[in-house]
């Protein structure tokens, strides 16, 4: 992506956002179910320090939905080009990587590509396997049977009642305290996309990719998360090198929507003594 | 629960929460964290749950792994951001292990300085059920579809395989002959060369059997992929029907008009599959005969109540002239249908006041022989395409207005059958005065 209609193709097909005032980039990824709006507690935090970067990926809300290819979403690879593509199109390095979920392996696969363009990797509720694995004793929190479960009622939702977003939008004038820049493609995602995500997410084995990860990391795991238990995280926590492990006493799989200060907290920790120099304070 | 027991909430809210308790429908309040701070009986008994094993735990555990999957990645953001969620399917598990399929309806909001979402969940019985069988005939659909599309790439294929088999064939034929000539020439100068020269006879008479042997195999294959069409086409007819009775719900006036144009395809594809099913089986010798002695005037009479009211639609007059006595070896269905098949064309090609006419008599050419005619006032077919209507597939083009509907299979699968029962049809015709069409079968002298 070194032309500069390339660069501008994947800001339109990522919809990427920037904003910010620092230079070291800060890129946020969403996770599976969401997308960007959901770092909205969390990234303005970091704007007066950082250059902040945040996209859909694609088959996200208001991402290029006609670039979507089922082969290349097939597995999350085609998750981290996405995150390759946004970097080259917008020549990032020393990239701090903020990942929700699912895409703290994103960044794991993007990192061990190209793992000149990261600084750090923040993963917020990672896992590298959500299927126990009873053979190697692992324990990711799921049967395969339950996700399944997972993916029949996603298929009822999305079919079902594809609109159960469209009322919202016209109900936001009564609730002035949500805020006015909602948008009626909010976590809305194409039934077979989503389905797609759904099982390269929740079926993928990133066991081996996380060893040979070379960046240093924050793992931020929540006491009480019924996605990413506390057993994934300290999987992750002793299979990676160079990694820090927080515990913070929270419950739900989504920190920077539910305690964004503490969040917040965390990541200014971990960041401490390598915040970038030309920051104003 | 009370509101003295409760000191977080005011008597308001409590009465509110009270006056919900035997609604007919689920209600809960749970925190951020999701703690359920109150839960009503309805829901209780939906899930035939005490209700100290509800309030004060997570909603979570109210739910399916998949429901908390989908609520931490779906509906938490949802309302944490927009701050309400509509009609969401929630698989919830009861106590007895049972799944309960719920629809939820969400708001968050502040309660007493803290916030939490207040959700209303309905019951849902039935609708899951035709949603399942929406999602599943969808799918079937979509999988004969594909299928369907699938064989008629395989047919193209293997038509364009034989194709070039024909051509190799047609190829060495040609060289064969080129041969042949040669060799005769040669042949009166040496005498030792008629060795070789028989070899090349017996060469060509091989290339031959092999070229009729592609040609069956083609019929079979023809046979065989069009009975695997009707297949998946029956299917798609089917699961429409399903869905025009309203079996799957109400159906929107846009979505009926929709459906009646997959049947009005699906019955056109249908029809013309099926003529090509017809042309394969006769070409592969799949159809018998029971011939025995009919009179003609008999045929004419099964036919004629069918193409009546078409050639009267088309202000078109008919005559029938066929003594009581011709009698013909037939097999009266197949001979109903080439004679069905002339008198079709005659109306269709025929324009509006011409004259059809129907003549039975015994051929002038062989005392064996019956004839049954058709003849019509209609546009004619050049000299130079007559010989061409028997071919398969092809339609001659007379009407001013292009082509005519159908496969072009009729006038083929009549000559077919008309020779297959000893006879043969055959046409003679002048542009702008009219055809005429001649079906021979053999004589029987005792009816």
């Amino acid at each position: 992506m070194s032309d500069a209609a390339g660069a501008g193709d994947v800001r339109a097909r990522n919809n990427v956002k920037v904003t910010g005032r620092g230079t070291q980039p800060m890129l946020f990824a969403h996770g599976f179910g969401c997308d960007q709006h959901m770092w909205r507690f969390v990234a303005p935090a970091f704007e007066p320090d950082y250059r902040v970067v945040t996209f859909d990926y694609v088959g996200a809300s208001d991402s290029n939905r006609g670039a979507y290819d089922a082969e290349r979403y097939a597995t999350l690879d085609g998750y981290a080009q996405d995150v390759l593509d946004v970097c080259a199109a917008l020549d990032l390095h020393d990239v701090v990587f903020v990942a929700h979920s699912v895409s703290g392996m994103v960044g794991v696969l993007a990192a061990n590509r190209e793992p000149a363009r990261f600084a750090q990797l923040v993963m917020l509720g990672p896992s590298a396997r959500y299927v126990n694995d009873t053979a190697s004793g692992y324990v990711g929190g799921f049967e395969q049977e339950e996700l399944r479960g997972l993916l029949d009622m996603m298929e009822r939702n999305y079919i079902g009642w594809a609109n159960f977003l469209a009322p919202v939008v016209m109900k936001n004038g009564e609730r002035p305290e949500l805020g006015t820049e909602l948008e009626a493609s909010f976590c809305s995602t194409d039934p077979v996309i989503a389905r797609q995500f759904a099982e390269a997410t929740f079926f993928a084995d990133n066991r081996a990719d996380v060893h040979s990860v070379s960046v240093p990391s924050l793992i931020v795991q929540s006491a009480d998360d019924a996605i990413a238990p506390q057993s994934v995280g300290e999987y992750l926590r002793d299979a990676m090198p160079h990694s820090t492990y927080r515990l913070l006493d929270v419950t739900g799989h989504c920190p920077h929507m539910s305690h964004p200060e503490q969040t917040i907290a965390a990541i200014r920790d971990y960041l401490g003594a390598a915040r970038p120099s030309g920051a104003d304070d | 629960m009370t509101a003295a027991d409760n000191p977080l909430r005011p008597p308001a809210l409590a009465t509110a929460d009270a006056l919900l308790e035997d609604a007919p429908c689920g209600f809960v309040v749970f925190a951020d964290d999701g703690t359920v701070r109150h839960a009503n009986a309805t829901l209780l008994s939906m899930l035939g749950r005490a209700r100290e094993a509800v309030v004060g735990r997570h909603f979570d555990s109210v739910l399916t792994v998949g429901s908390r999957i989908f609520y931490q990645t779906h509906l938490f953001p949802l309302l944490r951001l927009h701050g309400r969620a509509d009609e969401i399917f929630l698989a919830l598990r009861a106590a007895d292990g049972e799944e309960v399929g719920a629809l939820l309806n969400a708001v968050r909001r502040e309660r007493d300085g803290v916030w939490a979402t207040e959700c209303v969940l309905m019951h849902v019985r039935e609708r899951p059920k035709f949603e399942d069988a929406l999602l599943r005939a969808k799918k079937e659909a979509e999988g004969a579809r594909a299928e369907a599309e699938k064989r008629r790439d395989e047919l193209l294929a293997a038509n364009e395989l034989l194709r070039a088999q024909a051509i190799r064939l047609e190829l060495s034929t040609e060289q064969l002959s080129r041969q042949a000539e040669e060799l005769e020439m040669q042949a009166e100068e040496l005498q030792v060369l008629n060795d070789t020269l028989t070899e090349h006879a017996e060469e060509l008479e091989r290339q031959r059997k092999v070229a009729e042997e592609a040609t069956r195999a083609k019929g079979d294959f023809l046979a065989a992929m069009s009975h695997e069409l009707r297949t998946p086409l029956n299917a798609i007819g089917g699961y429409v029907q399903l869905l025009e009775m309203g079996i799957h719900g109400p159906l929107a006036p846009a979505q009926l008009e929709a459906l009646e144009k997959v049947t009005r395809s699906q019955r056109h594809l249908l029809r013309l599959i099926n003529e090509v099913l017809n042309l394969a089986r006769i070409e592969a010798r799949g159809v018998e005969y029971e011939l025995r002695p009919v009179r003609l005037k008999d045929v004419v009479a099964a036919v004629l109540p069918m193409i009546e009211p078409q050639a009267a639609a088309r202000r078109l007059s008919l005559t029938v002239d066929v003594p009581a006595s011709l009698c013909a070896m037939a097999d009266p269905p197949k001979a109903e249908q080439v004679l069905l098949n002339l008198l079709s064309n005659a109306v269709k090609f025929t324009p509006p006041g011409g004259h059809l006419r129907v003549v039975g008599s015994e051929d002038p050419g062989s005392h064996d022989r019956v004839q049954l005619i058709v003849e019509d006032t209609g546009l004619g077919i050049p000299a130079d395409r007559l010989a061409q209507v028997f071919e398969p597939f092809v339609q001659v083009d007379v009407s001013p207005a292009g082509r005519s509907e159908g496969s072009g299979l009729g006038l083929a699968i009549s000559r077919d059958l008309a020779r297959g029962m000893g006879g043969n049809l055959t046409a003679t015709s002048t542009p702008g005065i009219g055809s005429r069409f001649c079906l021979e079968l053999p004589v029987a002298r005792n009816a």
